[in-house]
């Protein structure tokens, strides 16, 4: 059986039919075709396909793609500005925070949900915010570094 | 694969009826869609998320009560939950990530009867009832005798949890929850230790003491004789290692890829110690004594 459901990714609208046993990571990637939510583990445990689901960090391999219906979703899609790049994926870019790259569009979301609850994060709610998202190229020094550094600019920007 | 999203309980309650065994609840999804992924489809999915008015944290003449949709995340931001039940609330402050916490439910956590399952021993020692829909009614199951099994609760096939009642501990008890893990996020606990004690009037002797056991046994257990070694007497640090000894005999662990069962002995020891030091002086503001 099929189900029809309506959700808003990057602030675009989309009416599409679904298997209600599709998560909504594989739903975003393969139907919609946002490529940058990573599958990785594919078991919540990684953090590689984190996106905002109505402003909250999840895992969108643990989620169903039917619970997404009449919600409002963020990818690393949606953060740059035209040609500008959001300050955290700025940030991750002057400190050079990214190795392999597979798990930073999950750290950039997951830093993303951090500096809007957070204009200016401990270091201690920096480690908790990112403590579900793995690096396995284990570049943590200079993603910590990153968010600091976005989290400043953020904070002299507005 | 059968699909419903029921809007009220009573809808889902007769679908469960319905489709007995082969259907299959899935709330925030997080174990449901993995098992869905790399074990089977059921042939029928039960989608209660979309039931309104299931997801609460609120007070009520001596009891606080949670809605079985009820995100570990919003336990966890919960002040009511802070203040009143700080057992319950480390547990859900060291569950799995940020990620999960945001979508994960209690609901879920207590029906997946994991023995692991970070929310269970907490819940247990603070004798928490699972309120429960039936096609024949509603039934108040005491955590007590709600585990039956890995993955199996009293709840059978046909029950639908709706909420957690849980009787707040008198004002001058001390609650701890403590879990022994390799990585800080997303582990799952080797050993869960969860201490709820209530001393006296004359604030020496442990009016009431309350051990709950995770990941050790079958199923999340109370360890008995190391409650009845302690519960009268004064507190004395002597007493305390006895108890923490006993809690080692009353675990059942496995060896598995995690731990050697030996080694889980320990650290339930090791834990019972110092959840019982920290209980104590959370509810008397004093160490325990040689």
């Amino acid at each position: 059986m099929s189900l029809k459901i309506r959700l808003v990714v990057n602030g675009r609208r989309h009416t599409t039919k679904i298997d209600p046993a599709t998560s909504l990571l594989d739903f975003l990637r393969d139907t919609l075709g946002y490529k940058g939510v990573k599958i990785c583990c594919n078991t919540g445990e990684c953090g590689a396909c984190t996106i905002l689901l109505n402003g909250k960090p999840v895992n969108s391999c643990v989620v169903l793609a039917a619970d997404a219906a009449g919600a409002q979703i963020v990818t690393v899609e949606g953060l740059a500005e035209g040609d500008k790049l959001h300050p955290v994926q700025q940030a991750f870019i002057d400190t050079g925070a990214v190795q392999c790259g597979y798990c930073t569009p999950g750290f950039i979301m997951s830093v993303k949900a951090l500096l809007d609850r957070s204009k200016n994060p401990t270091p201690e709610e920096i480690e908790e915010a990112v403590s579900g998202n793995i690096c396995r190229c284990t570049g943590y020094a200079k993603i910590v570094e990153a968010i600091e550094i976005a989290a400043q600019r953020m904070a002299e920007r507005s | 694969m059968e699909y419903f999203e029921p809007k009220t309980i009573s809808e889902a309650v007769s679908l469960l009826a319905k489709y007995g065994e082969s259907a299959k609840v899935v709330a925030g999804g997080t174990d449901v869609i993995v098992d869905i992924k790399f074990k089977e489809e059921p042939p029928c999915l039960v989608n209660i998320k979309r039931i309104p008015a299931l997801s609460y944290v609120r007070e009520d003449k001596g009891f606080l009560r949670i809605g079985a949709l009820t995100s570990i995340r919003e336990i966890e931001m919960s002040s009511l939950v802070r203040q009143k039940l700080p057992l319950l609330w480390e547990a859900s402050h060291q569950f799995a990530s940020l990620q999960i916490r945001n979508t994960a439910t209690i609901g879920g956590n207590v029906c997946r009867a994991s023995p692991s399952g970070e929310m269970l021993a907490p819940l247990l020692v603070l004798e928490a009832n699972a309120v429960a829909r039936f096609p024949r009614g509603e039934k108040k199951l005491p955590f007590g005798e709600l585990f039956l099994g890995p993955g199996k609760t009293s709840l059978g096939s046909k029950g639908l949890l709706k909420e957690i009642e849980i009787a707040l501990p008198p004002q001058e008890s001390g609650g701890v929850y403590l879990k022994h893990a390799v990585r800080g996020a997303m582990d799952i606990a080797m050993v869960g230790v969860a201490v709820l004690v209530t001393p006296d009037a004359g604030g020496k002797k442990a009016k009431d003491v309350r051990i709950g056991l995770g990941a050790v046994a079958p199923t999340p257990i109370r360890a008995k004789s190391a409650e009845k070694a302690l519960r009268g007497k004064v507190m004395a640090r002597a007493l305390v290692e006895e108890a923490a000894r006993r809690a080692a005999a009353d675990a059942k662990p496995i060896t598995d890829h995690r731990a050697s069962a030996e080694y889980r002995r320990w650290i339930v020891e090791a834990l019972t110690r110092k959840g019982l030091a920290q209980a104590w002086k959370a509810a008397t503001g004093k160490e325990v004594e040689g």
